[in-house]
C-alpha cells in the first residue's frame, strides 16, 4: 500500500508533512549532504530581515534538561545577501521554499515582504512576530492582539503568496492571538516558537547565556506545544503548522492528532542531520502499518471520547 | 601558499562507530579509540567529530573533539572529564556502539615549504595537535614543541610529541616537569632564539592570545583553535560565532582553527568553569 503522503496548508502544497523549523536549518545547504531536500515538504529558511543583524553576545547557547536555551539573536545578514546566497541556492533546489521573516517595525517587515514578494523561489512566508531574542519588535509583536492583527494586515497587504504567522508560546492566551490573526488575513499560523526561559551556573554565580534569558526548544517543550496546537487548531479555521520537540516520527503523528497540518522539525536537526527524513520516512511507514491511506486523514483525529 | 582550506573538504557523513577501548590516562583524562572508517580515511589535522555519547531524551546535544590521532579504521579522542557527557564518555566500554557527524571544520594549514613549525599547547590543547605533529615530522619539517599542564602527569600526550618532535620543552604549574610556570614563557624563548615559519597553537584562550602576541611580536603566522558552543556543528545554528576582522565567522566550519591575526579577541569565548 502506497500512502498519499501530500498535504496542503493553505494554497501550499507539499509533498509530505515534514518542514524544518526557522533557525534550526539554515537554508538547506549545510544539510545538503545527510537530506535529500526535495524529500521535504518545505524548507522554511532562518529568520531574515531587511538590514543585516549581528545577534546576540556569546554565550548563545545552554544545554537544559531535554532540551536547550538559545540567544541568537536573529544573526544574519539582511535581505539583499539572502536573496544572493540562500535564493540563488535555493533555486536549484525541488523543494518550496518558506521564507521567514522578522523586523523591528511595522515599516521593516511590510518592505522585506515587498522586497521578496515577486522572487519566484519563494513560495511563502512565515512571519515571526514570536522571537524572544531581539529587543525591538521580535516577541513584542507577538505577545498582545493589536500588533499581531496590525502585522498581519500590514504583511497580507503586501503579497498574495500564502502568509503564515508564528506565533508565541508566551502569552496568557494563545489563542486570542491565533483568532487576531486569523481575522487580519493570515493563511496558516504555526507553532510554537521557542518559551522564554534561562539557566544558571551554580559554579560562578552567572547566567548561562550573555544575554541571560534565551529560548526553549527541544523535547522539553513538547507538552507545552502540544496543548497549544490543540487549543489553536480547535478555534481557528485556517491550518496549523505545529512544531516544538518534534524528533520522531510518533512526535510528529501526536502533533498532527492534536490539529496540525504539517509539523516543523527543528532542534532534533542539531542531534541527527538526517531528523527530517527519519520523521518523514517514519511518518509514511506508521501510516502504512495502520492501513491509513492518506497522512492527511491523522490532522485532528484525536479520540478524546 | 597552498593550504588545506584550498582542497575541496572531505564528505561530512553521519557515521555509527564502536569503541574499541577507553582507557583513563591521568586523573581525569581519557582515550576514547572507536572505529569510525570514513572519518579516519578523510579527516585532516584539526578537524572534529560530533559526538552523540548518549541516547536518550534527556541528553539533548553532540559533543565536539578534535581527533587526536588516527590508526588505520580507528581514530582517538583524548579528552577532559568536565561534565555530564564526558563524564558519560568516560563510562562508555569497548564494544558500545554510538555515532557521530564528521569531519567538521576547517583544520592547520600547512604553508608549502614549510622547514621549521613551533607547536604550542596548553593541557588538552594538547589533543588536536598530535596529527598535525606527527604528519609534519613524517613529510620532513622539523618540529619544536612547548607543552604546559598544571602538573606532570596532565602534560598528556607528551610521549607522543617526544618520538617525532626535535625539541619537547614542558612547563607545569606546580614544578613537576619542566619549567615551573606557564607554557608562554617558552614559547616565547624558543621565538627569540630560533627561525620558525609558523606557530600552531591549542590551549585555553587567555595562553593562545598570549602566544598569538608574541608570534605577531616575532613576525611569525600563527594559527589558533577556538572553543565555541555547538549545537548543530555544521554551520546551521549560529552558536559557535568568533569574532574576526571580517565580521562574525563560525567556528564549526570558518574554524575552529584561526589565522591568529583574524581573530578579534574579545569576550566571546566559553566562560571559564570557576
Ligand atoms: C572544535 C572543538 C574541539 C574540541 N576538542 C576537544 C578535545 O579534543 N578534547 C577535549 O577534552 N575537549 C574538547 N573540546 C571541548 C569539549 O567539547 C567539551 O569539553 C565537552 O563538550 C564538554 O561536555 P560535557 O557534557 O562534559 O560538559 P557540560 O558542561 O555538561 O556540557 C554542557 C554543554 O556545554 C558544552 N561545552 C562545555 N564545555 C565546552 C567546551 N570547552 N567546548 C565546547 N563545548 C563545551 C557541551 O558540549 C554541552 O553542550 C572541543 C571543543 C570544540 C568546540
Ligand atoms: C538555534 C535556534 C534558532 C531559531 N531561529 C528562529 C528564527 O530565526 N525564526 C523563527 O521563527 N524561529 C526560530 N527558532 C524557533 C524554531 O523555529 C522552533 O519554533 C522552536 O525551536 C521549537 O521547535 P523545536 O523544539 O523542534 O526546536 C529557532 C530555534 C532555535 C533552537
Ligand atoms: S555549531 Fe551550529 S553553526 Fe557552528
Amino acid at each position: 500500500m502506497t500512502v498519499d503522503m501530500s498535504v496542503k496548508v493553505g494554497n501550499l502544497e507539499l509533498r509530505n508533512p515534514v518542514m524544518t523549523a526557522s533557525g534550526t536549518f539554515a537554508s538547506g545547504r549545510e544539510f545538503a549532504e545527510f537530506v535529500d531536500l526535495s524529500h521535504l515538504g518545505a524548507i522554511v529558511t532562518k529568520g531574515v530581515s531587511l538590514n543585516a543583524w549581528s545577534g546576540n553576545a556569546s554565550p548563545r547557547i545552554a544545554e537544559t534538561s531535554s532540551g536547550m536555551l538559545n540567544s541568537i539573536g536573529l544573526q544574519n545578514p539582511g535581505v539583499e545577501a539572502f536573496i544572493e546566497r540562500d535564493l540563488a541556492y535555493l533555486a536549484d533546489v525541488d523543494v518550496p521554499v518558506v521564507v521567514n521573516v522578522s523586523g523591528h517595525s511595522l515599516a521593516e517587515y511590510v518592505a522585506l515582504v515587498e522586497r521578496l514578494d515577486d522572487h519566484p523561489q519563494v513560495n511563502a512566508f512565515e512571519i515571526n512576530i514570536s522571537c524572544p531574542n531581539v529587543d525591538a519588535g521580535g516577541m513584542a509583536f507577538g505577545t498582545s492582539c493589536v500588533p499581531a492583527a496590525q502585522i498581519t494586515e500590514a504583511c497580507r497587504a503586501a503579497t498574495m503568496k500564502p502568509l503564515i504567522v508564528k506565533l508565541s508560546p508566551n502569552v496568557t492566551d494563545i489563542v486570542e492571538i491565533a483568532l487576531a490573526v486569523e481575522a487580519a488575513g493570515a493563511d496558516a499560523v504555526s507553532l510554537i516558537n521557542t518559551l522564554l526561559g534561562m539557566a544558571i551556573d551554580a559554579d560562578t554565580f552567572k547566567p548561562k547565556l550573555a544575554r541571560v534569558v534565551g529560548g526553549l526548544s527541544g523535547p522539553a517543550i513538547k507538552p507545552v506545544a502540544l496543548r497549544m496546537v490543540w487549543q489553536v487548531s480547535n478555534a481557528v479555521s485556517v491550518p496549523v503548522i505545529g512544531m516544538g520537540g518534534i524528533m520522531t516520527a510518533e512526535d510528529a503523528v501526536e502533533f498532527m492528532l492534536a490539529g496540525a497540518s504539517a509539523v516543523s522539525v527543528g532542534t532534533a536537526n542539531f542531534v541527527d542531520p538526517t531528523a527530517t527524513m527519519r520523521v518523514a520516512d517514519g511518518l509514511s511507514e506508521f501510516c502504512r502499518a495502520r492501513g491509513i491511506a492518506r497522512v492527511s486523514e491523522l490532522t485532528g483525529a484525536l479520540n478524546t471520547d | 601558499m597552498s593550504c588545506a582550506h584550498d582542497t575541496a573538504e572531505p564528505r561530512r557523513v553521519l557515521e555509527g562507530v564502536s569503541v574499541l577501548s577507553n582507557e583513563r590516562v591521568t586523573e581525569g583524562v581519557g582515550l576514547l579509540v572507536l572505529r569510525a572508517p570514513h572519518v579516519a580515511s578523510t579527516v585532516r589535522p584539526g578537524q572534529f567529530v560530533h559526538l552523540r555519547i548518549a541516547r536518550g531524551r534527556d541528553f539533548v546535544l553532540r559533543r565536539p573533539f578534535s581527533v587526536h590521532r588516527v590508526r588505520g579504521e580507528s581514530i582517538e579522542i583524548l579528552y577532559q572529564v568536565l561534565g555530564t557527557g564526558t563524564r558519560e564518555m568516560s563510562l562508555l566500554e569497548p564494544g558500545a556502539v554510538c555515532d557521530l557527524v564528521g569531519p567538521l571544520g576547517a583544520g592547520w594549514i600547512v604553508p608549502e615549504g614549510l622547514a621549521h613549525a613551533l607547536i604550542v599547547t596548553g593541557g588538552l590543547g594538547a589533543a588536536p595537535l598530535g596529527m598535525l605533529a606527527e604528519q609534519l615530522a613524517a613529510s620532513g619539517a622539523a618540529v619544536t614543541v612547548a607543552m604546559g599542564a598544571p602538573t606532570a602527569e596532565r602534560l598528556v600526550a607528551r610521549g607522543l610529541y617526544e618520538d617525532v618532535a626535535r625539541v619537547v620543552d614542558v612547563a607545569t604549574d606546580d614544578g613537576s616537569a619542566g619549567v615551573h610556570g606557564f607554557v608562554t614563557a617558552l614559547s616565547e624563548r624558543l621565538l627569540g632564539e630560533h627561525q620558525f615559519d609558523v606557530v600552531y597553537c591549542c590551549g585555553p584562550e587567555a595562553m593562545q592570545r598570549i602566544v598569538a602576541a608574541q608570534a605577531a611580536v616575532a613576525g611569525v603566522a600563527c594559527q589558533v583553535s577556538l572553543e565555541r558552543l555547538m549545537a548543530c556543528g555544521i554551520g546551521a545554528c549560529l552558536s559557535c560565532v568568533v569574532s574576526t576582522h571580517s565580521g562574525l565567522k563560525r567556528a564549526c566550519v570558518d574554524g575552529p582553527v584561526f589565522n591568529a591575526e583574524e581573530v578579534l579577541w574579545d569576550s566571546s569565548e566559553i566562560p571559564p568553569k570557576h
